[in-house]
């Protein structure tokens, strides 16, 4: 019965949402419509959303096991870092060096893990303290200016396609099906679950939570890491204040991609539609020629929007329950 | 029973604060001898004037159970509009137009933070997010981005008036104490008036520690909420002011980032970021301990590049010993 109404209530955030972009496209149409549906723009789009769409990915995790990950801006921008240098610097093959980007993510995010379960400091502060940290080291590591000038075959990785279709689609969709099956089909992600919607419970039925926020961290930092390579390459460029509007960004897309901001609640496949929304509205202002910062002023009233949205949703459900 | 007490506030947050105060002013004393000048109490407070009345705002906040991120976006708007009218609409040259103009535009934010708080239950992390785009997006699209380092003369006249002119025998250099360092000094005397003696104070730790509870007493859970965010924007609307003027300088972004170090000084100060918990006290000293870090990091020999990351492990840590402060605390109150 319960789960019932869960996909029920699902169901019907996924419908607003492609409601939403269905607006969003016929209002290009009637406004720009041969300008916005170009092979060109679509191309466009996608070479832009995979960066600020992995990250969300990292975001949702942490978000669903009840905490936060603010510190997600700082392990990209670490990542990207150690990557750049490793390639121009050090002459280490791409592959490696990309594995080494995870690899450091893996490790901020553990050890942000490690610090909000063992301790039970809540999750916002020590990622707030941890965003200070691996951006400081990033600019440490760099002394200031950016790391410019890669190998064209590293700045392939973002700016390369086979075809029409760019190579990051098919990154994006790796992680996305990764992630899906992971939160779906794990033990683990049903123990993250679990842990968001009601940690005491989680521990009493014999959950190792310390473990689980671990993990969840971690694979928050690695989601971070890969992101921070797409950047790195897409700019051709790395430094430690890339990319700063995403942590609020990320936020914005997973409260309205439905996951409770409580913990415990969404989907992956919300946070996929909002992730292409976003781009969708993203890109309508870019084509209008509209200033950046309207974009911020409309993500900040979406924001609250999609807030209020849920509440009224959940004030819905439980009247037709009772 | 009496040993167990003073054992108890030896190690009780604020005289940690104290110690470790203590240990850096010697290790940077020890490494620069010139760090042993009035000068140095002078250059802590001027810095610590703008950390200590965020701190003061985001405290107030913390202490009600919720925590607000806009305050660095309303106190950029906050500065920049009053400017922007008195440079390029009417020249009113008027302080008290400024800093009016700068504590509405101040409430008028903090009403729509209490709004989503209270009101429609948000949660207080993404609402006052929200508020900070709003805020920031919205100015720079209707305002542009300028910046205005003139200041009119009845401002000018603020940034004029000192309270203490020292000059170094040493250097022979001459340090000045602007009188609005009052302001953050007066306030806080207020605010722990206010804190522990009337109902408003005492209101504000009650739902900060348990809303249900608080509501069951009596107490209007709401209106405090209101109170607390509205307080944050009035007073960051002073404060950014302030800033203008010591700074002489008002942009769109000068502010932004600042949360991040405000919430650590309010943490490591001894405020609960779960809410309930914490004084004007332990906030003092961790705001003087900070800007001492912040300030001296060159004179200890720390390059400018690492000085980001020093100050983040400092705040990491301080983050630490509090909350593992916190846990012993409440073990020791429950034996």
């Amino acid at each position: 019965m319960k789960k019932k109404t869960a996909s029920k209530k699902l169901n019907d955030h996924i419908k607003v949402l492609i409601l939403m972009m269905v607006f969003v496209l016929i209002l290009m149409a009637v406004l720009k419509g041969p300008v916005y549906y170009s092979v060109n723009n679509f191309r466009s789009m996608i070479f832009q959303f995979p960066e600020y769409g992995v990250l969300s990915f990292g975001m949702m995790v942490c978000m669903i096991a009840g905490g936060i990950d603010l510190s997600l801006v700082g392990i990209m921008n670490l990542g990207g870092v150690v990557c750049a240098l490793l390639i121009k610097n050090a002459g280490v093959p791409i592959p490696l060096a990309c594995l080494a980007s995870v690899a450091v993510g893996a490790g901020c995010g553990a050890l942000n893990g490690l610090i909000i379960g063992s301790l039970d400091i809540p999750a916002m502060l020590v990622t707030l303290c941890g965003l200070e940290v691996y951006s400081g080291l990033a600019l440490a590591i760099t002394g200031g200016p950016a790391i410019n000038g890669m190998s064209d075959s590293f700045k392939n990785i973002a700016n390369g396609s086979i075809g029409s279709i760019p190579y990051v689609l098919f990154i994006f969709i790796g992680v996305l099906i990764v992630v899906a099956f992971i939160m779906k089909h794990t033990v683990f992600g049903h123990e993250v679950y679990f842990l968001g919607s009601n940690k005491q419970a989680a521990r009493y039925s014999g959950i190792n939570t310390l473990r689980t926020t671990i993990l969840a961290h971690t694979m928050s930092g690695i989601l971070g890491g890969i992101s921070g390579i797409i950047i790195t390459s897409h700019l051709n460029s790395a430094k430690s204040s890339n990319g700063s509007t995403y942590t609020l960004l990320s936020l914005l897309i997973v409260v309205l991609g439905g996951i409770n901001p409580d913990g415990g609640g969404g989907t992956v496949a919300g946070v996929t539609f909002s992730i292409v929304l976003l781009q969708l509205i993203a890109n309508a202002f870019t084509i209008m020629h509209a200033p950046d910062t309207l974009k911020t002023l409309v993500n900040g009233c979406l924001l609250v929007a999609a807030l209020i949205l849920d509440k009224v949703m959940q004030k819905r459900d439980m009247q037709k329950n009772s | 029973m009496n040993s167990k007490k003073k054992h108890a506030w030896l190690t009780s947050n604020q005289m940690i604060l104290v110690y470790i105060i203590a240990v850096f002013s010697l290790i940077v004393g020890i490494r620069q001898p010139a760090f042993w000048d009035f000068a140095t109490v002078l250059n802590t407070m001027r810095a610590a004037i703008f950390t200590m009345c965020f701190a003061l705002c985001e405290m107030i906040v913390i202490i009600s159970g919720g925590i607000d991120v806009s305050f660095p976006a309303i106190g950029c708007v906050a500065m920049y509009v009053p400017m922007y009218i008195i440079n390029r609409v009417a020249p009113i040259d008027n302080a008290w137009f400024a800093f009016g103009l700068a504590v509405l535009i101040g409430l008028a934010f903090g009403l729509l933070n209490g709004f989503l708080v209270a009101i429609l239950n948000l949660p207080p992390l993404i609402a006052t997010l929200a508020t900070s785009s709003i805020a920031s997006g919205g100015v720079v699209t209707i305002l542009g981005t300028r910046e205005f380092t003139v200041l009119p003369s009845s401002l000018q006249a603020i940034y004029n008036t000192n309270l203490i002119t020292y000059t170094s025998p040493k250097t022979g250099f001459q340090y000045v104490l602007n009188v609005l360092v009052l302001v953050p000094i007066i306030v806080c005397l207020l605010i722990a008036w206010m804190l522990k003696y009337t109902m408003l104070g005492r209101g504000l730790y009650v739902i900060g520690g348990n809303k249900t509870a608080a509501r069951v007493a009596g107490f209007n859970v709401k209106k405090l909420q209101f109170a607390a965010y509205v307080w944050s924007g009035v007073f960051v609307g002073v404060a950014a002011m302030i800033y203008n003027i010591l700074m002489h300088s008002a942009t769109t972004s000068a502010l932004m980032g600042d949360e991040m170090i405000t919430i650590a000084a309010c943490v490591i100060g001894g405020v609960r970021i779960t809410g309930g918990h914490g004084g004007v006290g332990g906030v003092v000293l961790s705001v003087i301990l900070i800007t001492l870090v912040q300030n001296n990091l060159n004179m200890l020999g720390i390059p400018t590049s690492w000085q980001r990351f020093v100050v983040g492990i400092v705040l990491l840590l301080g983050t630490i010993i509090t909350s593992w402060q916190t846990k012993r605390s409440m073990k020791m109150s429950q034996a």
